[in-house]
């Protein structure tokens, strides 16, 4: 079957499962629409393999609309890359949210919940494969709509009613600048479909080149959640119920990726690096950004919410290297940055997907996902644990989980900006690497907050102590997605070639050869790329093994240099693990040997030998990010209030209330300066409304002397 | 008494006793003793409130202690204050019977008698209306409600069973903010650290609240001195806070001095005197110590300890016992160190304050060092005030209150010494004040030693009974000393108001709102003693 | 900080040669009475100044218990009559019965190396300023392989002062769990081997081994240092014991 077949085997299928949503019940609708969601998503992930296997785009022409012409999808690798991603997604998302739309008494709202999700699917692949403006732009528009039905389904929760106006308001706001964008460009090229968009990109201006790229980038990066389009996110993603933040964290952000890579390296391939530099900017201050604020939460969901606006500026920053490498002629290094920014951003969908299907099944079992009232839960839900700390490694870029391949690939595209000839760009590249590795330092420290608080410990609620084990439809999807992240970790020289595929369209080169050469021996299909001494060097140590088990280029990830100095950084994962699974063992054998006769005795905890220990005295959350919020007290500037001592007696208190408020700090620099503005300026104007006669009389009289002034100005 | 040979009655501040007492409150008899310049101020039960409530606010008396006593059959609740102004003493006394067990509380104005009052419900069982309770206090929860050790009836030499009680003590919290939490430090922490436990609330960082718990220490001095002959009790007194002996054995000598109104040889006066500031000196050079090793400065600990370790041998070598046991009795002194000793104590002193001279010097160029105490663990003047603060934690926030100052006891008439005094009330100005209190100390040695009478060393005492106050400034401040005596020579209430015990009271109000790493070092610059304050 | 640096250089060594030698330094130990040939007459009045009953009048003279031993020195001053022998060792430590059915193991595993958790259960201070010494230049217990240690959960000998009093109980018996297996116990001060002034009563225990089992015994009111380094020694069989009571039948005349 080829791609287009599939396409509609899924589109059939998903139809097929919103009539199951709507119009089944009970138990006969979560079975038939896990198993269709399966099925479904199967098909859609077999849309990508086709597409991937073929290599070349295929055009499917929907309707023939007047004046507007033809709607069409299409099916390309670039495209396939991110429907298989949501494939992926959903596949693991869907089952959680038909077990967990139980907690919705009424039937129809879960018809409703389950037909929405099933919507936003559907609206999301149809983003992925539009072939024009037209219906990029409608079904973008859809699956906005989608996401705040989503987010103010609980709608009884006032935080969430807030959330899904911010997030209705921030992407229609994004929708409207992405559209002015693009309608200018489909306006000066003439065309409204996307080949002849790019057909037509060569003759644009600079000036022109600069507003749609500013009005495509921030608007669309609503969607991505990047700096300063971000405060909907963190907000939305709490808000929305637990089982739809997985999607909205795994999937529907790599919209705002997709519209961005498609308008910036498809449609209109840049010649100037400044397009990069912004992106690259960006990208690292979100990324820092992101993992502050994230790493201040005590809120589990929020604090993950937070790390996909760090994961994003990752994403994005990758993307701006891609797009200056590109802009300055170093299509392999632009390729290479490219590979590692869609890397990432498949690492970030598969681990977060889990992280939050995770915080999902935590807040289903005890009905909170504030860490200052969690605690302990590695005691009542092992399983959850153990997956949920797969995930917490591989998004600590930990070996040998894929966050680390791709966390260290991008560190490493960025300096090899050192090739690079002009200044500026070398400096921003430097800032911005600087930017991402304190990111990377926070992100361990947020996440072992985020593991340890939650997990580790002693339950500081009743809740917590009495929650049971994540359910099936949460914990093998958890399982599937853990390995997922073990794979994509190990075995990077099979993801990276495929990734290659996708990205050798967009800079017109391979960057294959460079980052994965061919190990396991060269070919006519693969020369290599090294000095073969060189070669023969790494054989010497083993850069072979495994030959014989594994089909492809080899385990070995590295950056060449020049001929001096031929391998500038070398990584293997693969061996990686096989020498740490070795060490494990070898340690495990040596302890067992030299304590297997003694007697384990288990004492309690030590407490400076109090004669109770209680949870309240061990760290929450908040303490222990403490030190983080004292450090960076100039970004995150809380407001402190604690004059609500109540006090007996002097000196007698009986109650000490601390309230910190604390605004993001794009909300202190954007948001509220504007609103305060407006206010000002309200204010202002309501002072001349004094309600008296003269008054406006004499408003009228200057008025119209000003009127008059202005007409008999002579000329 | 000595004090009383040098200082002339309190005359202008008793006729103001005397005029207001009559007008104000008409059941209240006012009866002065002019050999120990005490005014004693018969109270009644609605009327102790006011009075004391006078005595502390407008007529500008500082707190001392409060003695409650289960005697012939009433309680006898005495609350002394005495005047730096004037000098004199002021006994608000109280006597009720054994049946009405509520008294009006005095603590939520003067703090200073909130502990003592707090102290006095969980050992007498007697209950202050008005107090602002804030749950058990000496005896902790394994100990049962009801039982009141300090009373008569209870038998201080058996074994009490009672660790059948299975009750839980849940820190009482007091902080709400979002992921707030408690700290528990102790009782058992860090390298040599005296057994006690602080609750510490915070959100991270900041201490927003510290509960110390005490009394973990608490030995029931009081309570098994009871019944004991003096000199049994003298053991107990000087051994139930060994790093102040000297000053507490002094003050209960001074307490059987004064009842017994004996008459100490000058020989024996100066000699107290030196021995009391080689313990002072002693005690700042080990409280340094302290302070440098709590903000990991080494070798200035090296050195203080050297010092101290120095001064520890010297202590020996002058009167047999590193930490002065069994130099005191009542009536003077247990030995007489011959000129050789004296002038070995007095030149020695000489050098050692030379080399605490330059640790001074040291420590004051040393900017990572001061930067760990300055501004840290402040205590304001109100603070010192209402709290009654005593010694150098109180001198170094503005109050100049020194008994040896004010009441010119023992040979203190004899040399003349301004207080040290600072006003930041830092960390750092405590520590300046230590280094300037032990200076003093060297330079009192010396100047003391200039000129020792000769003579015995100790007078007789014929005992008598009857209740006496004794003070003495030990190292950490302000010591009293309560003793009343049968007609047996054995003690019958024996009271001790000692330095730590008012100052801990304070500890919190200094080391909160700052953050976990200051705590060590508030606590050194503090430098109390758990033994002291527990007793 | 090269200030200091040279501060510290420019002070020289101070530490004492035991256990290598004796230190005879003046001031180290506060010295003690030891087992003394008298007369009945004078042995009777001595006993009876003694406040704590660490005199024992026997035949031939006075033998003294230093469990109950708190240097007050009334048998040696203003007595007017003969006065008990004072001795000015400080080698004090004594093995308990416990200790000595308990075998070399704890040597043969500590020998060279062993970490001290210092509690205390009601001491005056005095005591806790003794141990405190222990790491001061003069004494500097690390040159021995001995360190004092914050959490009990890396001590290998627990080093008590006190009666133990009753909220300290508890932690104590905690504190002695919380230790790994072989552990020692080095009851130090006349307060942790018998109650001393303070106990028993109703609210202190006699001393240490009425809590927790004791294997090392180091009395003194305080010891001195050197008398607590000799129990550390004792209690890995690095130096021999002493004795906790003489008995002036075994003196010499």
């Amino acid at each position: 079957m080829n791609a287009a077949a599939w396409l509609h085997v899924f589109l059939i299928l998903g139809t097929l499962n919103l009539a199951a949503a709507i119009f089944l019940n009970g138990t006969a609708q979560r079975r038939t629409f896990i198993v269709l969601a399966l099925l479904e998503s199967a098909a859609l992930f077999m849309t990508g393999v086709a597409t991937f296997l073929t290599g070349i785009a295929t055009l499917q022409p929907l309707w023939q609309f007047p004046l507007l012409g033809e709607m069409q999808l299409r099916l390309m690798p670039f495209s396939a890359l991110f429907l298989m991603v949501t494939a992926v997604v959903f596949a693991a998302s869907l089952p959680f949210a038909a077990h967990d739309s139980t907690q919705y008494a009424r039937s129809a709202s879960r018809r409703l919940f389950l037909a929405l999700y099933q919507l936003l699917y559907l609206s999301m692949v149809m983003v992925f494969s539009a072939a024009d403006v037209l219906s990029f732009l409608l079904s973008w528009e859809i699956m906005s709509l989608l996401v705040y039905g989503l987010v103010v389904f609980e709608h009884s929760r006032p935080a969430s009613q807030r959330a899904a106006y911010l997030t209705l308001a921030l992407s229609e706001l994004g929708s409207m600048a992405a559209i002015i964008g693009l309608l200018l460009f489909a306006a000066l090229t003439g065309h409204l479909d996307f080949a002849g968009m790019r057909a037509g990109s060569g003759t644009l201006g600079a000036g022109a080149r600069w507003m749609i790229f500013l009005l495509t980038f921030y608007g669309f990066g609503v969607k991505a959640g990047i700096v300063p389009v971000n405060l909907w996110l963190p907000d939305a993603h709490a808000a929305a119920p637990r089982s739809v933040s997985p999607v909205l964290s795994g999937a529907t952000l790599n919209l705002g990726i997709y519209a961005i890579m498609l308008v910036n390296m498809e449609l209109l391939p840049t010649n100037q690096s400044a397009f990069g530099l912004v992106a690259l900017i960006t990208g690292s201050v979100s990324a820092l950004i992101g993992i502050l604020y994230a790493t201040t939460q005590s809120d589990m969901k929020r604090a993950l919410a937070h790390s996909s606006i760090e994961n994003m500026g990752i994403v994005i920053a990758a993307f701006g290297a891609s797009l200056v490498f590109a802009s300055l002629n170093h299509p392999v290094l632009a390729g290479m940055a490219l590979i590692v920014a869609l890397y990432h951003m498949l690492n970030h969908s598969v681990y977060k997907t889990l992280l939050f299907i995770g915080a999902g099944a935590v807040d289903a079992g005890t009905g909170t996902h504030n860490m200052n009232r969690l605690g302990g839960l590695i005691r009542c839900m092992p399983w959850t644990t153990l997956f949920f700390l797969g995930g917490i490694m591989a998004i600590c870029a930990l070996p040998p989980f894929n966050g680390f391949v791709s966390e260290w690939l991008t560190l490493q595209t960025m300096l090899r900006a050192a090739e690079l000839a002009s200044v500026t760009v070398k400096v921003g590249f430097a800032l911005s690497g600087a930017l991402l590795a304190l990111t990377a330092g926070l992100a361990i420290t947020c996440f072992v907050m985020l593991f340890a608080m939650s997990f580790l410990g002693m339950a500081r609620s009743q809740a917590a102590s009495q929650s049971g084990e994540a359910p099936h439809a949460a914990r093998i999807p958890m399982a599937a997605l853990a390995i997922l992240c073990l794979a994509l970790g190990v075995l990077p020289t099979y993801v990276i070639p495929a990734l290659d595929e996708v990205t050798a369209p967009l800079v017109h080169a391979h960057a294959v050869d460079s980052l994965v050469p061919a190990f396991f021996g060269a070919n006519a299909a693969h020369p290599h790329a090294l000095p073969t001494n060189f070669i023969r060097q790494f054989h010497a140590i083993g850069a072979q093994v495994g030959q014989t088990l594994l089909p492809g280029r080899g385990l070995v990830v590295l950056h060449p240099g020049g001929a001096r100095n031929p391998v500038i950084f070398a990584m293997s994962t693969g061996y990686t693990l096989l020498v740490l699974t070795v060490l494990f063992l070898i340690v495990y054998a040596v302890f067992r040997g030299l304590t297997g006769d003694r007697q384990l005795r288990r004492r309690s905890v030590w407490a400076g030998g109090v004669r109770h220990f209680s949870p309240r005295t061990t760290y929450t959350a908040t303490g222990f990010s403490a030190p983080v919020r004292v450090l960076f007290h100039t970004i995150l500037r809380p407001i402190v209030s604690d004059d609500a001592t109540e006090i007996v007696g002097e000196y007698f208190r009986t109650a000490i209330r601390r309230e910190t408020t604390e605004f993001h700090i794009v909300d202190r620099l954007t948001l509220r300066p504007v609103t305060h503005t407006v206010l000002w300026i309200a204010a202002r104007l309501r002072r001349m409304h004094r309600g008296r006669v003269n008054t406006y009389a004499a408003y009228v009289l200057a008025s119209l002397l000003v009127v008059l002034g202005v007409g008999l100005w002579p000329g | 008494m000595a004090a009383a040979s040098v200082m002339q009655p309190p005359a202008a501040a008793w006729q103001e006793l005397h005029r207001i007492c009559p007008v104000r409150w008409p059941k209240v008899s006012v009866r002065t003793d002019h050999t120990r310049h005490i005014a004693h101020l018969m109270v009644t039960p609605a009327t102790v409130r006011p009075v004391c409530l006078w005595l502390f606010g407008e007529a500008g008396y500082h707190f001392a202690t409060l003695v409650a006593e289960e005697f012939d059959g009433t309680w006898h609740l005495t609350y002394v204050f005495y005047d730096p102004a004037s000098h004199g003493w002021a006994y608000v006394e109280l006597r009720q019977p054994l049946a009405q067990t509520s008294v009006i509380s005095i603590g939520d104005t003067v703090h200073a008698a909130d502990w003592h009052e707090r102290e006095t419900e969980d050992l007498f069982g007697l209950r202050f209306e008005g107090h602002p309770k804030l749950g058990e206090f000496v005896l902790h929860e394994n100990w049962p409600e009801g039982i009141n050790p300090m009373r008569k009836q209870f038998d201080a030499r058996a074994p009490f069973a009672h660790h059948q009680q299975k009750t839980v003590w849940e820190p009482p919290t007091i902080v709400e903010a979002p992921g707030a939490f408690i700290m528990p430090i102790g009782p058992v922490y860090s390298d040599f650290a005296e057994s006690a436990h602080f609750v510490i609330e915070t959100t991270g960082e900041d201490m927003l609240r510290v509960l110390p718990r005490f009394f973990y220490k608490y030995r029931g001095v009081e309570k098994i001195a009871e019944g004991q002959t003096t000199e049994r009790v003298l053991l107990l007194a000087e051994r139930f806070s060994g790093s102040s002996a000297f000053a507490h054995g002094f003050a209960f000598c001074r307490a059987m001095e004064s009842l017994c109104e004996t008459g100490v040889p000058p020989r024996a006066r100066v000699l107290r005197s030196v021995f009391a500031e080689l313990e002072r000196l002693r005690h700042h050079v080990a409280v340094i110590a302290g302070i440098c090793a709590s903000t990991g400065l080494a070798v200035a600990q090296a050195q203080g300890a050297s010092l101290e370790e120095d001064l520890l041998r010297l202590t020996a070598q002058v009167c047999g016992h590193r930490y002065l046991f069994g130099v005191l009795k009542p009536g003077g002194l247990t030995l007489a160190p011959d000129a050789r000793c004296l002038d070995l104590l007095r030149e020695r002193a000489h050098a050692l304050n030379l080399r605490l001279e330059k640790l001074y010097a040291g420590l004051r160029y040393s900017s990572s060092f001061l930067d760990r105490l300055e501004d840290v663990g402040l205590i304001r003047a109100e603070v010192v005030k209402a709290f009654g603060l005593v010694g150098p934690v109180a001198r170094a926030s503005g109050g100049a209150a020194d008994l040896r100052k004010l009441f010119r006891y023992g040979a203190y008439e004899q040399v003349d010494f301004a207080v040290p005094t600072e006003t930041q009330g830092d960390g750092y100005a405590r520590l300046r004040i230590l280094f300037q209190e032990a200076a003093q100390s060297a330079a009192i040695i010396e100047r003391l030693l200039d000129d020792v009478p000769d003579g015995p060393v100790c007078a007789e005492v014929i005992p008598r009974a009857g209740a006496a106050l004794g003070f003495a400034e030990a190292p950490l401040g302000a010591t009293f000393h309560w003793l009343r005596l049968d007609a047996a020579e054995r003690v019958q209430r024996y009271r001790i108001s000692t330095p730590s015990f008012r100052n801990w009271h304070a500890f919190r109000v200094a080391v909160e709102h700052f953050s976990f790493q200051d705590f060590p070092i508030v606590l050194a610059t503090f430098g109390l003693s758990n033994a002291e304050c527990d007793r | 900080m090269f200030n200091w640096f040279y501060t510290g250089l420019k002070a020289g060594i101070r530490t004492t040669p035991y256990p290598k030698k004796a230190d005879m330094a003046p001031g180290i130990s506060p010295g003690r009475p030891r087992a003394t040939r008298l007369d009945a007459q004078v042995a009777e009045a001595l006993t009876m100044r003694c406040p704590t009953g660490a005199l024992i009048k026997h035949q031939g003279g006075v033998d003294v218990d230093y469990r109950h031993c708190v240097h007050c020195a009334r048998c040696r001053r203003n007595t007017g009559t003969q006065v008990m022998d004072w001795s000015q060792d400080y080698d004090w430590g004594v093995l308990s019965a416990h200790a000595e059915r308990a075998g070399h193991r704890f040597r043969d595993i500590f020998g060279r190396s062993l970490h001290i958790r210092f509690l205390d259960a009601g001491a005056c201070g005095a005591c806790m300023s003794e141990a405190r010494q222990l790491n001061n230049p003069y004494y500097n217990i690390h040159r021995l392989g001995f360190f004092i240690t914050p959490t009990p959960r890396d001590a290998d000998i627990l080093l008590v002062a006190g009666p133990v009093t009753d909220a300290m109980r508890i932690p104590l018996q905690k504190t002695y769990a919380a230790m790994p297996e072989p552990k020692r116990v080095v009851a130090m001060g006349v307060c942790a081997l018998s109650g001393g002034v303070f106990g028993p009563s109703f609210i202190s225990a006699g001393g240490v081994a009425d809590v927790i089992p004791v294997d090392v015994l180091v009395p003194g009111c305080p010891p001195p240092p050197l008398a607590i380094l000799h129990g550390l020694l004792l209690a890995v069989e690095r130096t021999m014991p002493s004795r906790l009571t003489t008995h002036a039948a075994e003196t010499e005349a």
